[in-house]
């Protein structure tokens, strides 16, 4: 390589490391703000550094009367319950569509296209009437029903393209090798396919804990409100009238960290992951 | 490899959390899901009327001890158990929308903001307690919610409390700048606008604030909507309308410290030190309740920053009228009914009876908030922070449009869309006829 | 790349006889495809089903707030879709949704691209740093985000303000960046771009690294430019990648209501403000025409796949 190649890399890298810093720097200032306390964040000059700071924001947060703790447990419940229900009934179809041709495939992959493209706004009456039928309002399990309705499609779609990527020709080979076709699919097709896992769980981890607004139609207890709906509450102003935009921030971090540490536990699969369904679609 | 422990650490605390959550709350869930299921086993363990009932307060205008006092009350009464529920205002409609039609989920008694009442009383939300209005009241109620909360001659939603907005001021800004509380809406301007031209303070008027700058309009002897005798129709392009929020406008360009966008949530604090930074609020508009967060500010022994009254530098005055005299101000407030899908109606009678009852209603007052019965407005003058003020200003209070489509109204924001469309400096007649054209469409349900 | 897979049925009897003919399929084996695909379909069914058949027929029908109270619904044919389509409002908001689609997702689309292009070139310690800010901002709620957002962009106290009053002559402070309608819809598409570009960048990388060396050097020894590769190499491998992330991106944005809804939460209020989204929400549980919501949302349906027909077909094409 020449010289100049490896000065435009330079130059090149330390723009990009730029972009990383612009691109962090919501985040950083959500921290940052977080341990400042209100009469620093209220003045006219911004502090740019944390050091100093307070933890008083998050034993505000944390403090058992905020209900922070409450929707943490719901929102943990809901997302947990959804994911490991979705994933799984998601895998067998994806199985379904890229391992066999059965009458009325055609139809299931074309459903599943098209019901993402379904505005949600307006079936929330009908959702609400369903499941206060059911007697599930304020319940994990109600709202779950429909959010796993509504993450399967695309989770599917997403994982489809990860089964046909791995060739059934090696199942065969382990099965030739003495393998049960079980024993097989476990050892050869199954490690193979945990990136695609890995990647549509985040995806539909992220939708799960994101929701609010159905939430607000199903989850009307004070008792069962989930972390999204509690930020939001928790972020309008105090009855002194101001918003205390120390604690909302630190109530904000508070709400991204389980994010974050899934993100942490699955990250080594999640990039090649994220992407192998749709190349070898 | 450090960084995997960690997230191995982390991810076992987490499921931890999970599975923690899952055996605690499993039961909770439960409560939650079946208030109206238990009520029968309460029926048969402690008598006849005993019934679990829930009751839905909108926003947390009704302080704590007063919800103790409910909930201690109702089991003394009836021996049921009341849950109390509070429904933010912002999800009001749609909680109100989706679980009063509801018989397994509906609260048995619910708030519902007196300006929407009209909407859901049409429509059968609530059930007919004519035969309770004398016991609960009669005639002393406060007439003008009562009508609101009425189809024909029958009654479904009663007043609960009510708030009179006034104008909130700081005496030592007033000082400052070497004026006086005014006496004529347009003094209110001038007064208003000399401080903000000294750079003293000025009149914080939130552009999208209808509730408040709707006295201007009245204070022109205008109208939001009139009624034929068969339909609504707006009444904002009259050319009493106009010449009000032409008032409006001047006193929004000329005197204003507040944004276009600001609405009237963080109006309460607006003149406390610091809320602003540069030119402070020396004039706000505010229900009389605004008192208990206005003052100076300090931490108090909990780390948190609490406002006490101080006489010094606070005071207030009723909003003035055109010539002097009193505007007319937007009447606060809500009323309180029983769903028509309650299973618990007896319940809920014992309930209201309670809520509209001495001590209750004494109760009210001492808090500020106005209680709907107008036989406690003495105990009200004299006991609750500016209550003689109040009073004042609730004699010529006004509601909106008691129309069937007002909520609908609120909700679309079309009043907020409104005063900050006048508030950007649009041109008051054309923006009047637009917004009478958009009331039309949707008022009359 | 591996072969596009031709979803051979592979499955046999359970014993590993490996010459067992293929063509005699018992009858347990055809029933399970069946099998697999069965919950993931109760499960749209038991969660979509009910719904969805609710919001066929009731936008056909008359259905308010007196209904959702008890009242007979009464059938009312095509009714609330002339009333739609004829008024000026919902083309108004289809309008201004496809716009404020098409720009989010396009500039979405090419940060994404231009990134993980971008990625493969440096070095290791940016590429590093780059990731890991996008993960963090990926890893954001939408709540903690549109906060996060709202306090950056707060007129009196937030930062940027803030950073552009240091420029001379400029005076921000006190600005509010959500009043005017054009403002408010560049800070919604600047936060979605913000926080979509993650998974395009990240994705697209991912997509890149599967470009092997071999080729794009023995490209560079043919003497193609840099800019030839990518035209002639690169895109066309990463290309099934970007048509599907092209069309997700599209979906998303024209369907945003999340982060809409709580923007006009901080104080922009009305319908000037409003994209799908929010409008048929306020169509429906907001005013309580619930049928006119539900035909506006069946319109919102047929349109958006209309709109990406092309894309549905060549994805569909791939599948086989």
């Amino acid at each position: 390589m020449t010289r100049r190649h490896s000065l435009g890399r330079r130059i090149g890298s330390v723009a990009i490391f730029a972009v990383a810093l612009l691109w962090a720097f919501p985040v950083y200032w959500m921290i940052n703000s977080s341990f400042q306390s209100a009469p620093t964040i209220s003045a006219l000059e911004p502090t740019w550094l944390p050091f100093g700071g307070t933890w008083r924001n998050y034993s505000a947060v944390l403090d058992g009367s905020s209900g922070f703790g409450q929707a943490m447990r719901m929102s943990l419940m809901i997302t947990a319950l959804s994911l490991v229900v979705c994933i799984i009934f998601a895998f067998l179809g994806a199985l379904a569509i890229s391992r066999f041709k059965f009458r009325g495939r055609k139809s299931f992959v074309l459903a599943i296209i098209i019901v993402q493209m379904l505005p949600a706004e307006a079936m929330f009456i009908a959702q609400y009437k369903m499941i206060a039928g059911l007697n599930l309002l304020n319940t994990v399990i109600g709202i779950s029903v429909i959010y796993i309705a509504s993450v399967i499609p695309f989770t599917v779609w997403m994982l489809r393209g990860f089964v046909a990527g791995v060739p059934a020709d090696l199942e065969e080979a382990a099965m030739v090798d003495g393998c049960t076709r079980f024993g097989a699919f476990m050892r050869v097709t199954f490690p193979l396919l945990a990136p695609g896992l890995v990647a549509s769980g985040v995806y539909a981890f992220i939708q799960v804990w994101n929701e609010f607004a159905l939430a607000s139609v199903l989850l009307t207890s004070d008792a069962s409100q989930t972390l999204p709906l509690w930020l939001r509450t928790f972020a309008e102003p105090s009855t002194l009238g101001m918003i205390e935009w120390g604690q909302v921030m630190a109530g904000s971090v508070l709400v991204a960290v389980p994010v974050i540490i899934f993100f942490l536990i699955v990250q080594n699969r999640m990039t090649s992951g994220l992407v192998g369904g749709a190349v070898k679609g | 490899m450090k960084k995997m422990t960690l997230g191995v650490t982390a991810f076992a605390a987490a499921s931890a959390i999970v599975l923690a959550g899952c055996s605690s709350s499993g039961s909770e869930g439960e409560e939650s899901a079946e208030p109206t299921s238990s009520a029968t086993t309460g029926t048969e363990t402690t008598g006849a009327t005993a019934q679990d009932i829930t009751l839905w307060l909108m926003g947390t205008d009704t302080p704590d001890p007063l919800i103790e006092f409910l909930k201690t009350e109702y089991t003394e009464v009836n021996g049921g158990a009341l849950t109390v529920e509070q429904i933010g205002w912002g999800d009001a409609i749609a909680s109100l929308t989706t679980a009063l039609p509801d018989s397994e989920n509906t609260p048995d008694v619910t708030e519902v903001g007196n300006t929407q009442s009209a909407t859901f009383t049409t429509v059968g939300a609530f059930m007919d307690i004519t035969d309770m209005y004398e016991e609960l009241g009669g005639d002393s109620l406060l007439q003008g919610f009562v009508e609101a909360g009425a189809v024909g001659d029958k009654n479904y939603a009663l007043p609960y409390y009510f708030g009179s907005r006034m104008a909130w001021y700081r005496k030592d800004l007033y000082e400052a700048g070497g004026v006086s509380v005014p006496t004529t809406l347009a003094e209110v301007t001038e007064v208003n606008a000399s401080l903000k031209e000294q750079g003293v303070g000025g009149f914080y008027v939130p552009g999208q604030d209808w509730r408040d700058g709707i006295s201007w309009i009245f204070a022109n002897g205008g109208e939001i909507a009139t009624y034929d005798g068969s339909e609504w129709a707006g009444a904002l392009a009259t050319p009493e309308s106009i010449e009000g929020m032409e008032q409006w406008q001047e006193l929004f360009e000329t005197a204003s410290v507040a944004q276009v966008t600001d609405d009237d949530s963080t109006a309460y604090e607006a003149i406390n030190d610091g809320f602003l930074s540069g030119t402070p609020a020396a004039t706000t508009m505010a229900p009389n309740w605004a008192y208990w967060s206005l003052g100076d500010i300090a931490e108090n022994d909990e780390g948190e920053q609490v406002a006490t009254w101080n006489d010094e530098k606070f005071g207030a005055f009723v909003l003035p009228g055109a010539d002097g005299g009193v505007a007319p101000v937007f009447a606060g407030g809500s009323n309180i009914g029983i769903s028509a899908a309650t299973q618990n109606p007896e319940g809920s009678k014992d309930l209201m009876r309670i809520i509209f009852g001495d001590e209750y209603q004494t109760m009210l007052a001492e808090n500020g908030l106005g209680p709907a019965n107008l036989d406690y407005a003495d105990t009200y003058t004299e006991v609750a922070a500016m209550g003689d003020i109040a009073l004042q200003a609730a004699e010529s209070a006004k509601l909106t449009p008691a129309a069937p489509g007002w909520a609908a109204i609120e909700e679309a924001k079309i009043m907020e869309q409104y005063f900050a469309a006048v508030a950007e400096g649009g041109d008051v007649t054309a923006l009047a006829t637009e917004y009478d054209a958009k009331l039309n469409e949707l008022i009359n349900g | 790349m591996t072969s596009p897979a031709t979803a051979p049925a592979v499955v046999d009897a359970p014993t590993p006889r490996s010459d067992a003919p293929r063509a005699t399929k018992p009858r347990s084996v055809r029933a399970l495809p069946y099998l697999l695909v069965t919950p993931a379909v109760l499960a749209l069914l038991v969660g979509l089903g009910y719904p969805l058949y609710w919001q066929v027929t009731n936008s056909f029908k008359e259905y308010g707030l007196a209904q959702q109270f008890g009242q007979a619904p009464e059938w009312v044919g095509l009714a609330n879709y002339v009333e739609l389509l004829t008024g000026s409002q919902f083309w108004a908001v289809l309008l201004k949704s496809v716009a404020f689609m098409a720009v989010t997702a396009l500039v979405t689309m090419a940060l994404g691209i231009g990134l993980a292009l971008a990625m493969k070139a440096v070095n290791r310690w940016a590429r590093l740093s780059l990731q890991v800010a996008m993960l963090l901002a990926w890893a954001m709620p939408i709540v903690a985000q549109m906060t996060v957002w709202n306090w950056l962009i707060d007129s009196r106290n937030g930062v940027l303000n803030y950073v552009l009053s240091l420029i001379p002559g400029v005076d921000m402070i006190g600005h509010n960046w959500l009043v005017n309608p054009w403002s408010f819809f560049a800070v919604a598409s600047v936060i979605i771009t913000w926080a979509a570009v993650p998974f395009v960048a990240l994705s697209v990388y991912a997509g890149l690294t599967q470009v092997s060396g071999e080729v794009t050097e023995a490209a560079q020894l043919d003497g193609a430019s840099g800019f030839q590769m990518l035209r002639r190499i690169t895109l066309p491998i990463i290309r099934p990648i970007l048509v599907i992330l092209l069309l997700l991106q599209m979906i998303w944005d024209l369907r945003v209501y999340a982060q809409i809804e709580l923007l006009q939460g901080f104080g922009a209020a009305g319908d000037k403000y409003d994209l799908l989204g929010t409008y048929i929400y306020g169509l429906g549980i907001g005013q309580g025409h619930f049928g006119v919501a539900a035909a506006a949302a069946m319109i919102v349906m047929v349109f958006t796949i209309g709109l990406s027909w092309f894309y549905v077909r060549e994805l569909l094409k791939e599948d086989n």
